[in-house]
């Protein structure tokens, strides 16, 4: 489904954050990324759906280059590929339904959607990813005037918006409490059980990805450093957390792991 | 690890003061020639600048107000009596804390030179009595320089009171009387001939008079003086105003006019609830040198006057209430440019949509520059710009006015761009939106408030200023106010500041009632 060769990112100042990173999504997974902060997490989702475009490496999406697909084809592609992130990213001043609808931007006409038309079969979708959520009742409220947890599952509605095939989350339970991070992380994995959509995920809490991930890889530095199994990571050695993590990282009883 | 550092220094610092440099004596003593330099010699730079600085600015200050002050004496001996003789108190006041200062420079320059400690041991401090002194020093010249008179504020403030009483209520000055002119004249013939003048016509809505009969004879006086009254005429009139005044004349055939009396006192009737009224008045004794024998005609005249009509605006209000309208509308012509050319400008000067290239970075920074340059000249500055550029009128002040907005404006605005987050722009994109859309769903919602909170403060600004802004000829009510104050017409005067303030609180808080609902 997804097949990333070599990829390399390399910042303006510098700064290396992918370094010629290799792998595969198959459908259906909940791949995890796990990785020290800065190790390039953040780098590597933005630049499958092409935020950040790639200094080296192929994406293919469905055999599709995604590094060079022209305007229109990359949004074909990106509207395809649900996005959510550790900050919500929700424009605040609008209303939830308003930031639910722009999921929906990249299939309706442009011109209509300028002034805020959509069609009925559009709006309809919207009410029903914001049921899914549990969001109705806050469908007229700014999004702003809602708590961290409820602005997520705004993303996820959002995300839905798109009838994506894979969501790509950015550390998306970071900014959320703990048992926020189960009722956020439980709609993903609904999705991706009962809608059959991929899921590409980074985290940052061991016992989070032994619950959910079907797969996890692990970045260090820009590299990949490191590719298992569900069982993999539930049986897991310190030696390898730390070749994960860095020296300074402790494996703590509750699963947390300590950041820098 | 820094932190620690310093204060390690600082506590030894504590137990070791720097050793003077300079003993007392002879920091004294320099600092007598120059003050200062005794404080200086002693490593204390900053302090002993700062004295000398303000000792020789005391000196030109000093210098000046005496040349000002007598500046035909031909020696600095004589000018310095001669000022001091016109201002005894004042340049007395400097010329002794000038001394003072002095000699607390030399004195202080030779403690400070002292290796001694105080009681708890701890190092020299420096005083700052010392500074008090040259602030206090520093104010008394700005008191004569600015020429503050308290006294005169008192002595003269009943001159005052007169205008500021008319400014404070001018109202008197707002509305005046119609004066309507309301009359209706009989003719009555003396002596009474066979074919005597027929009564007045009626003519419906107009005043009408009707004396009854149309003849008769005029008082007269007889060979010894004694008054013989003449023929009673009743006076039947309609059609004045209702519930007023009318008062009677006598008209005689060469239109000479009198009002009637009757026994001394002015004769007036009450026009009734119908506006009419029925009297009698007997005929006028009237030396007129009319042919014996022959008849002559006079007239009656029934007329009301003085300000029975309607209360109506004066001129002073009507033009106020015009050139506030004007005033309005100049500040929101203003805004509305304003904002218009400073939407464009102020993506010129956003730091994060500029940040591209040596070229985009480079029109920021010329951009920026010239916007503050703007901002810095004050819109009465540029009103007076425009006046000699369009004329005297609204249309120059709306030039000022917009072109101090475009700048302030656009600086604001493009804080505001420069504070737009990132994160809605990615996430949208990330749907696969086109960049318009982007814009129009990402950008354009986190613009609104602060554009929408900005052009109402903008605009609450530019009325407020336009009421100014005509002072100097740029139109609205500030150009009358100015005229009602050369003309020492001060209730005119009074009802435009009053216009002015009502306007302004008014705007004041519409405009923060606005803002709060958009923040
Ligand atoms: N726009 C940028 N310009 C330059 N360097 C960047 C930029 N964005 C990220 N980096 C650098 O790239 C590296 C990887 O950053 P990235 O944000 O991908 O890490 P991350 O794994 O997501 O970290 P975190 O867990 O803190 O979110 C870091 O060293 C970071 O400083
Ligand atoms: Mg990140």
């Amino acid at each position: 489904m997804l097949e990333i060769q070599n990829l390399t990112k390399i910042y303006p100042d510098g700064t290396v954050a992918l370094r010629q990173v290799s792998f595969t999504v198959e459908p259906g997974e909940f791949l995890v990324i796990i990785g020290l902060s800065g190790s390039g997490k953040s780098t590597l989702l933005r630049c499958i759906n092409r935020l950040i475009d790639p200094t080296e490496g192929t994406i293919r999406w469905d055999g599709t280059d995604v590094t060079a697909a022209e305007s229109a084809e990359l949004r074909r592609i990106r509207r395809q590929i649900g996005m959510i992130f550790q900050q919500f990213n929700l424009v605040r001043r609008s209303s939830v339904l308003s930031n639910v609808l722009a999921g929906r931007l990249g299939y309706v006409r442009p011109l209509p959607s300028l002034v805020h038309s959509f069609p009925a079969a559009d709006r309809e979708l919207a009410w029903k990813a914001l049921q899914r959520v549990g969001l109705t009742e806050q469908a007229a409220k700014q999004a702003r005037e809602l708590s961290g947890g409820q602005q997520q599952r705004v993303g996820i509605a959002r995300a839905l918006m798109q009838q994506p095939r894979m969501i790509l989350a950015d550390e998306p339970v970071a900014s959320l409490d703990p048992v926020l991070a189960h009722s956020i992380l439980g709609y993903l994995e609904e999705l991706n059980r009962l809608d059959g959509i991929t899921v590409l995920c980074s985290l940052h809490y061991l016992d989070l990805v032994q619950r959910y991930a079907t797969r996890v890889i692990g970045l260090r530095e820009g590299r990949l450093v490191y590719r298992g199994t569900k069982e993999d990571i539930r049986r897991m050695t310190d030696a390898q957390f730390k070749e994960i993590y860095g020296e300074e990282a402790v494996r703590t009883s509750a699963g947390l792991q300590g950041r820098s | 690890m820094a932190g620690r550092n310093k204060r390690n220094k600082q506590e030894a610092g504590r137990r070791e003061p720097p050793p003077p440099l300079v003993r007392p004596a002879a920091a004294a003593v320099a600092s007598l020639l120059v003050p200062g330099l005794g404080q200086i010699l002693d490593r204390l730079v900053q302090r002993g600048l700062l004295l000398l600085g303000s000792v020789v600015t005391i000196l030109a200050m000093l210098g000046w107000r005496i040349s000002v002050l007598a500046h035909r004496e031909p020696t600095a001996w004589a000018m310095l009596a001669k000022a001091l003789a016109r201002r005894p108190f004042f340049i007395g006041l400097i010329l002794a804390c000038l001394v003072g200062l002095w000699v607390w420079i030399v004195a202080d320059a030779a403690r400070l030179a002292r290796p001694v400690r105080d009681s708890r041991g701890r190092p020299r401090r420096g005083g700052f009595g010392i500074f008090v002194l040259v602030l206090f020093t520093f104010f008394a010249l700005g008191w004569q320089v600015s020429q503050v008179d308290p006294v005169r504020m008192v002595t003269e403030f009943p001159k005052a009171l007169t205008p500021l009483g008319r400014v404070v209520w001018p109202w008197q000055a707002a509305v005046v009387r119609e004066t309507v002119d309301r009359q209706a004249s009989a003719e009555v013939q003396t002596p009474c001939t066979d074919n005597p003048p027929p009564p007045a016509v009626e003519k419906p809505g107009q005043p009408f008079l009707l004396a009854d009969p149309t003849c008769g004879e005029l008082s007269a006086l007889d060979t010894a003086g004694t008054l013989l009254p003449g023929s009673t005429l009743t006076l039947t009139g309609r059609g004045f105003a209702p519930d007023s005044e009318v008062k009677l004349y006598w008209v005689d055939p060469l239109g000479n006019e009198f009002q009637l009396r009757q026994e001394g006192r002015y004769l007036s009737v009450q026009a009734d609830g119908r506006g009419a009224f029925q009297t009698k008045v007997i005929m006028p004794y009237r030396l007129f040198p009319g042919n014996p024998g022959e008849s002559s005609l006079h007239q009656v005249v029934a007329r009301q006057i003085a300000s029975l009509g309607r209360l109506r605006a004066s001129e002073p209000l009507l033009l106020t209430i015009e050139r506030m309208v004007e005033t309005i509308f100049m500040g929101m012509m203003a805004t509305l440019f304003g904002i218009l050319f400073a939407i464009p400008v102020s993506f010129l000067a956003a730091r994060n949509l500029m940040s591209g290239s040596w070229l985009t970075m480079g029109i920021y920074y010329a951009v920026r520059t010239i916007m503050n340059i703007i901002r810095a000249i004050e819109p009465l500055i540029w009103a007076l710009i425009a006046v000699v550029w369009v004329g005297l009128g609204p249309f120059a002040g709306i030039i000022a006015l917009t072109v101090h907005s475009v700048a302030s404006l656009g600086k604001l605005y493009s804080e505001a761009i420069e504070g737009i987050d990132a994160g809605p722009i990615e996430a949208v994109e990330a749907t696969g939106a086109t960049r318009l859309q982007t814009i129009m769903y990402a950008v354009v919602p986190q613009m609104i408030a602060p554009f929408v909170s900005f052009s109402i403060y903008r605009w609450d600004i530019n009325v407020r200023m336009s009421t100014i802004i005509g002072l100097v000829g740029g139109g609205g009510i500030g150009f009358l106010l100015v005229q009602y104050i050369r003309l020492l017409d001060y209730r005119a005067a009074g009802i435009a500041v009053w216009f002015i303030a009502v306007t302004v609180a008014v705007l004041d808080y519409v405009s923060a009632e606005i803002r709060a609902k958009f923040v």
